[in-house]
């Protein structure tokens, strides 16, 4: 038997070598442009009920969004040409676009908008719900003309809709089967679906229908699951795939292999997610305590080849919503962490916690951890959840059991956003949900309610950071640029926060 | 038998091969010069200096020291593999022989279905069911190979279930356990032997398998698997480093083997005289 095993292995192997060796790097006979990337595939194709941050960037290849943001984070138009609050900032009005249509020739107009919204709010296993709780109702004046009626005013919505909140689906496919969604997108995005693996690729070819058309340079997109980081940049190497994400850390190896490596600011940022409904951490002097007892400066240092910035808040530095006055309260003091850890009744090496991680974290920060919780007397041990795209969301994001685990985020669209999936009742990202501290959905509600341009809009937006951050028991770790190696036949990558986008791209 | 297994070279040097393996397996983490958990970020992925003998990994950890550690648990989760599926693979092997024909059938279909089950795959989905444990996925292991354990028992039992002292036993009133205990095992155990030695050599590549891929032992502890799995990952900077414990890893396998080969035709040759 484990010698068949063994033949069998064999003859996998030179099969995925042949395959390998086989697979040119540049387009196809025709000429046709095709990229291969290495990515993950998201929680669902149904930007309804996609869970993650990090779904957008899949998501977002076979939808388009009413609106986008630029490099800088800036909202532009998308699907929708413009957009208007009313003076009491309680009706936000869109204008879509002419002639606009889903893949399955559906046209995309105002009522179509307002289905996908309505559903977005009915739908049982709706994950939009909370993103859009602000907006009352909906109604269509108009075959391109939207209106969205606020229960309170929310300036935030045209950040928000530039993400998978506002990607809109077609409401004669989420008719006939919403179910099937979640496994065929139909969108009006860049590209179209062909094929679809699950746990494996997704293939799709170019949508000509699609509004920026004119600014998709690729013909096909060959979407295929990360594979293990020691073999990405192998695997861009030999040209199985054309561009992937890299850790910092691997930085120098892609170029000393001849790699393209493009870094751009992001707002990546990595965190220990601590929740105050389990023991230890129900006693806030033990969540205290791990804050003073993370060195962040040799997070940085051991992990990030020096491109990441450590980091008290869910914003690395660049970012309009970073706010300066959080960022020293928590440096490394690890005599301070054992006097809290004393408070609390816990002597040196009495407390034992069990780290959740997940199989794909931060190569190296869960044992880096380990170790620097060991220096003020917490034991840890270290708990890997099997792998598999949804074991990781099923058991921390939606049962939140752990009392600690080591994640992560990529950012999304609108700051209020970004603060609400790490400390919002909702939040999948809020080990202590539905904690949340009524301080800071307080502040939250302000800043909502302040027009992007007023003058009070930066302060108040810095004040719901750091009531969020003091208020909400997780440790933020550091921050670090994305990172993406790719072929050099791939030029003009365009990269925005939170999203690594097709228009623009071009290939050789 | 161990005289006739002597003449071999290739058992020789097997022998000396497993000798120094399970000395480090009862000594290794005793003889570890670092604390193979020890970090220093002043050191990260360093070369082979007098400190550190195989240089150190990307936590600045001593990898000499590593290396030693592992080798308690990844020879231990092998044995565990082997015992298991000996235990589970044997007995009902005998048995299938002698408890009739309703049991045959039964135990032989079991056997046929286990044999489809693909061995990671069959491993993950243990983890994943019972927790990310080595025990768990040993256990998944141990329980996979039963079949080997089984066909072979059955097979050497077949071939003794109608020689004439048997039949004798049973004409004289002896039950089938005491049958099975007093002349047949002892027929069997040689067979055994061999395939424990060549499968704990498998199970020793399969505890590396799913270490590599991160399943069963969970960091910052160490193993071979997971150390080869780290040292690939800093290929770039430490282009050496998979070599060490790749090379442990194929000479203890490859002397489980020789072992092994060289027992069946040791046997084999006492049969013959």
């Amino acid at each position: 038997m484990i010698r068949n095993l063994l033949k069998q292995w064999t003859v996998i192997l030179a099969a995925a070598l042949a395959v390998a060796g086989c697979s040119g790097s540049g387009g196809d006979a025709k000429g046709n442009a095709r990229v291969r990337w290495a990515y993950m595939l998201p929680t669902s194709w149904d930007p309804v009920t996609s869970r993650t941050g990090a779904d957008i960037n899949p998501v977002s290849i076979a939808y388009a969004s009413l609106t986008r943001l630029d490099k800088q984070g800036n909202v532009q138009p998308a699907l929708a040409k413009s957009w208007a609050y009313s003076s009491d900032g309680k009706t936000l009005t869109f204008e879509l676009r002419d002639g606009l249509k889903f893949t399955d020739g559906t046209p995309l107009d105002a009522s179509a908008v307002k289905a996908f919204f309505e559903r977005g709010k009915t739908q049982k296993d709706s994950f939009l719900r909370a993103e859009i709780e602000s907006i009352a109702s909906f109604t269509a004046d108009g075959p391109r003309r939207v209106v969205f009626h606020l229960a309170r005013p929310d300036y935030q919505l045209p950040y928000v809709m530039a993400g998978r909140v506002g990607a809109i689906a077609s409401p004669t496919a989420a008719a006939k089967d919403p179910a099937k969604l979640a496994l065929w997108p139909v969108g009006a995005g860049p590209f179209k679906m062909v094929e679809f693996v699950p746990e494996s690729h997704a293939y799709f070819v170019k949508n000509p229908d699609y509004w920026d058309a004119a600014n998709i340079h690729i013909q096909r997109l060959e979407l295929t699951t990360l594979s293990d980081p020691s073999t990405l940049i192998a695997s861009l190497m030999s040209g199985a795939i054309d561009v992937a994400p890299i850790a910092p850390k691997r930085v120098e190896e892609a170029r000393a292999r001849g790699l393209q490596v493009t870094t751009a600011p992001s707002l990546i940022s990595s965190d220990l997610m601590i929740n105050r409904n389990k023991t230890p951490f129900n006693d806030p002097r033990v969540a205290e305590a791990v804050r003073y007892a993370i060195d962040r400066n040799e997070l940085v240092r051991t992990l990030t080849a020096g491109l990441g910035t450590p980091s008290n808040q869910p914003f690395p530095p660049h970012y309009f919503a970073f706010d300066p006055e959080t960022e020293d309260r928590w440096g490394y003091d690890p005599a301070r962490a054992k006097a809290l850890l004393a408070q609390a009744g816990y002597a040196p090496g009495s407390l034992t916690v069990e780290i959740v991680i997940n199989p794909i974290s931060n190569e190296g920060l869960p044992e880096l951890l380990q170790a620097q919780l060991a220096r003020v007397g917490i034991k840890s041990k270290l708990r890997l959840i099997p792998p598999g795209s949804s074991s990781w969301q099923s058991e921390v994001y939606i049962a939140k059991r752990p009392a600690i685990a080591v994640d992560g985020t990529v950012g999304r669209e609108s700051p209020i956003q970004n603060l609400l999936a790490v400390y919002g009742p909702q939040g999948i990202m809020n080990l202590s949900g539905p904690y949340s501290a009524p301080a800071f959905l307080k502040a939250i509600d302000e800043v909502r309610a302040t027009p992007i341009d007023d003058p009070h809009y930066a302060e108040r937006l810095h004040r719901a950071t750091r009531l969020g951050v003091e208020q909400g028991p997780s440790v933020w770790l550091f921050s670090t640029p994305i990172v993406i190696a790719s072929r050099s036949r791939v030029k003009n990558l365009n990269i925005v926060p939170s999203q690594l986008r097709w228009e623009g791209v071009t290939v050789e | 038998m161990i005289r006739n297994l002597l003449r071999y070279p290739s058992a020789r040097a097997a022998i000396v091969i497993l000798a120094v393996v399970a000395m480090l397996a009862a000594f290794g983490p005793s003889l570890a010069p670092h604390d193979p958990l020890a970090q220093d970020s002043s050191a990260l992925l360093q070369g082979p200096s007098a400190a550190y003998w195989l240089g150190t990994d990307a936590l600045g950890r001593d990898v000499f020291s590593r290396l030693l550690a592992g080798s308690t648990v990844s020879v231990l989760a092998s044995l565990l593999s082997v015992s298991i599926g000996m235990l589970l693979g044997v007995v009902p092997g005998l048995l299938s022989v002698f408890l009739g024909k309703r049991f045959e059938w039964v135990s032989l279909r079991l056997i046929d279905a286990l044999m489809m089950l693909p061995f990671l795959v069959f491993a993950i989905a243990m983890t994943a069911m019972l927790g990310n444990g080595l025990t768990q996925a040993m256990f998944a292991v141990g329980i996979l190979i039963t079949p080997a354990f089984f066909r072979v028992s059955r097979a050497a039992a077949l071939s003794v279930a109608n020689a004439e002292y048997i039949e004798a036993a049973r004409l004289m009133g002896a039950s089938t356990a005491s049958t099975i205990r007093h002349h047949v095992v002892s027929k069997v155990l040689p067979a055994v032997a061999v395939s424990a030695a060549s499968m704990t050599g498998a199970c020793l590549s399969i505890v590396a398998s799913l270490t590599f891929l991160g399943i069963g032992v969970v960091p910052p502890d160490p193993t071979w698997g997971g150390l080869l799995a780290t040292d690939l990952s800093a290929l770039y900077d430490r282009p050496f480093g998979p070599i060490a414990p790749a090379l442990l890893i194929v000479a203890t396998v490859w002397a489980l083997n020789a072992l092994a080969d060289a027992m069946r035709d040791a046997g084999t040759q006492e049969q013959r005289a």
